[in-house]
């Protein structure tokens, strides 16, 4: 081949990578400018909606909160046009980072949600993201002094619900359902989970601030797990008999043991119970009234609406609809609003499960910080009470 | 000790010393054990005297049924010098398929004792998996038994799909556990009936013979004509079989079925089999000292709980306890302890 040919050949090949990058430019800046809210987009880097795939990690896919974080995720990629790949990361930390690297190193501009396994987590998870080029917002667990605003753009939010509010309103609902006198158990989840200790911390200040005589007589972390919520149960029906009046469980999952368990000991109905998520096992006891209506409080929040909303604020950061350093304090480290549901309004709040599309819908239209019922109420960190 | 004239031991005193000897450690291991869990019993009874009432008899038969179950199928596989990780998969896998086949919340679709038995047949399945692919692969059983853990937990995932948990339906199944025959619940009777099987496949037929055999020598006893690797099948089927068992009744118990039924499962079963005495090196051991194990570690957890121990401190304390256990009941055996083939 003569130097001559090879020269054209250089400005051809030079031409086609000029106006196909100009090509690219031009899809981006029309996605940004189609999409602009008034934010200054022009340092940002903008990617096409083409370029992008959608992440879920999720701790597993058999708890009931987990499967609904993957349904929120996929109705919204469905919705927006665009591919999602699921992380089920059974459990292991270890299997969940090398499953998200491994989708990282394949190209695309990854926008994901990851529901960490452990706190420790969420800086992997991040540095990983942020040298792939992609945008994450992590739900639920992250080291208390990692914070998205220090990291830069690509750690886009960490979200949550606060667990002294949920620990508040259940331990309201309890002491009220046994007229503010007796004796209540309570069986938080892993004893160093921050959401668990948060939830703890909530009921131990209600109690000891609104219920003087409601007296928590033993709190035995049963790990998340129905099997060890039922055991510790036992073991605690053994030890104070028909004297406990109330049950405080962590999670609707240990509910179910703990529940089974005063079943099996014959006082389910004498007993009343409280706990958080309002699973559909839950909505089914405290419609049919099971153990004379044994459940009396739930916090209502949504696996559905966490992943919905972590993808979609990483999805506008990631098509420059938001600069997240632009962003304040409050919609970085965010705390979403938590329902407090009984016997007279749950019904309200569960019929949201059967139409996921149209919460999605307002989504969309309202942002992710204002679609109700999860409306963002204020900034992390989650302050204890007393501190 | 019988002396002769010369003052020298005789051939005879001394086989009978060490034979006397070996009598003493044989019978010393499982007294001392009996001795501690009477001596936990006596404490937690004072640090809680509703330790020793009969609700909290129950619960502790209650709470030593599934390690018992799992224990027994444990204790046959270890005597072979192999092991059995897989427990928790099968439980996974057998709970679930029970419960989806029986009446539950998911489906009106109730298939009675045809539920039970497919699920019995899942663990027998997953045993025979196990069993065949270490005999005629010749991988170790750590490895294959690991993988089927997680296969077992896959297929249990697979099963349970992405929708609501299915809770059993019928209270007649869902309350069968707990319910009380003779006083005591009937999770714990079927616990004692797979103890009872276990002893007299292991003393008194010949595949339990066998079964010693192959664990104090396999060379040794596939020359002398025992066919070892269906005698290895065979005890892995079974194992896999108690795992289902025990899977069926811990979904019960829960009245709702999950891949993760039997979490935490296997690190109650192998420390019970081991501390019970059982070599894992194979050959030394039996279904009844594991039972011991059990009950040690039933006591413990259940004795701590009571007797008001702060959550922070219990493993700790367990623990320790424990080790002051093994320490003091299992010094003259100390050697069991050997790596597992």
């Amino acid at each position: 081949m003569s130097l001559k040919s090879k020269a054209n050949r250089l400005v051809k090949l030079f031409g086609i990578a000029m106006v196909a990058g100009l090509t690219m430019a031009g899809c981006t800046t029309a996605a940004t400018e189609s999409t602009s809210t008034g934010t200054e987009t022009t340092e940002q880097k903008v990617v096409s909606k083409d370029d992008i795939v959608f992440v879920a990690s999720v701790i597993n896919t058999t708890n009931p909160y987990f499967a609904a974080n993957i349904a929120g995720a996929q109705a919204l990629a469905k919705k927006l046009g665009v591919p999602i790949e699921i992380v089920d990361s059974e459990g292991s930390s270890q299997v969940q980072n090398s499953k998200i690297q491994a989708i990282l190193a394949k190209g695309k501009t990854v926008v994901m949600f990851v529901n960490t396994v452990s706190s420790a987590d969420a800086p992997i998870i991040v540095e990983a993201t942020k040298a792939a080029g992609g945008f994450v917002t992590i739900w639920w667990n992250k080291p208390d002094d990692y914070e998205p605003k220090d990291v830069g753009d690509n750690f886009v939010a960490f979200q949550k619900h606060p667990g002294v509010s949920s620990g508040e309103c259940t331990a309201d609902r309890l002491a009220e359902s046994i007229g503010g006198k007796g004796k209540i158990i309570a069986l938080p989840g892993v004893q160093d989970s921050t959401t668990s200790q948060t939830r703890v911390a909530g009921l131990e200040y209600a109690l000891s601030t609104r219920w003087p005589d409601v007296e928590l007589v033993d709190v035995r972390p049963s790990d998340w797990d129905p099997e060890l919520a039922y055991k510790n149960s036992q073991d605690l029906i053994t030890k104070y008999g028909a004297d406990i009046k109330g049950v405080w469980t962590a999670d609707d999952g240990m509910q179910i043991g703990a529940m089974k368990a005063f079943e099996d000991a014959g006082l389910l109905g004498q007993v009343k119970f409280v706990s958080d998520g309002l699973y559909p096992p839950t909505i089914e006891d405290m419609r049919s009234g099971r153990g004379n209506n044994a459940i009396v409080g739930e916090t209502f929040h949504r696996g559905w609406a966490a992943s919905a909303i972590g993808l979609y604020t990483a999805y506008l950061a990631a098509i420059g609809e938001i600069k997240p350093s632009e962003l304040p304090d409050e919609k970085r480290h965010s705390l979403f609003e938590i329902a407090c549901v009984g016997p007279e309004n749950f019904e309200e709040f569960a019929s949201l499960d059967n139409d996921i599309d149209g919460w999605i819908d307002q989504l969309l239209v309202n942002g992710p910080w204002d679609t109700a019922p999860f409306k963002l109420i204020g900034a992390g960190p989650e302050v204890l009470p007393g501190q | 000790m019988a002396n002769n004239n010369s003052g020298t031991i005789s051939p005879s005193a001394n086989t009978a010393s060490i034979s006397n000897r070996i009598n003493w450690r044989r019978l010393a291991e499982p007294s001392a054990l009996i001795a501690t869990l009477f001596a936990l019993i006596i404490i937690f009874s004072i640090l809680n005297p509703r330790f020793a009432s009969v609700e909290n008899l129950r619960n502790l038969m209650d709470q030593a049924a599934l390690p018992l179950i799992i224990g027994v199928g444990a204790t046959l596989v270890i005597l072979l010098g192999s092991i059995d990780l897989s427990i928790e998969g099968i439980m996974g896998s057998a709970g679930l398929a029970f419960v989806l086949l029986s009446a539950n919340s998911r489906s009106e679709s109730d298939f009675g004792l045809l539920a039970l038995l497919a699920a019995l047949l899942t663990g027998i399945i997953f045993g025979l998996l196990n069993g065949l692919i270490v005999t005629k692969v010749k991988v170790p059983s750590f490895v294959v038994t690991l993988g089927m853990w997680f296969v077992g937990l896959g297929f249990a995932t697979v099963l349970y799909g992405t929708e609501t948990i299915p809770v059993l339906t019928n209270p007649e199944v869902s309350s069968w556990s707990s319910t009380l025959t003779f006083g005591a619940p009937n999770s714990f009777w079927a616990a004692v009936f797979v103890v009872i099987l276990g002893v007299i496949t292991l003393i008194l037929t010949k595949t339990g013979r066998s079964i010693m055999a192959i664990g104090n020598n396999e060379v040794i006893a596939r020359n002398s004509g025992i066919r070892v690797d269906r005698i290895k099948i065979t005890v892995f089927a079974l194992a896999g079989l108690l795992s289902a068992v025990a899977g069926i009744i811990a979904a019960i118990k829960l009245g709702s079925g999950s891949p993760s039924v039997g979490l935490g499962s296997l690190f109650i079963t192998i420390p019970a089999v081991v501390i019970g005495g059982t070599a894992l090196a194979g050959g030394k051991g039996g279904v009844l000292r594991t039972a011991l194990g059990v009950l040690l570690l039933t006591v413990l957890n259940n004795g701590l709980i009571l007797a008001g121990v702060s959550p922070s401190f219990q493993s700790g304390l367990a623990g320790a306890i424990l080790i002051a256990a093994i320490v003091f009941a299992a010094w003259s055996q100390r050697d069991r302890l050997r790596i597992a083939k």
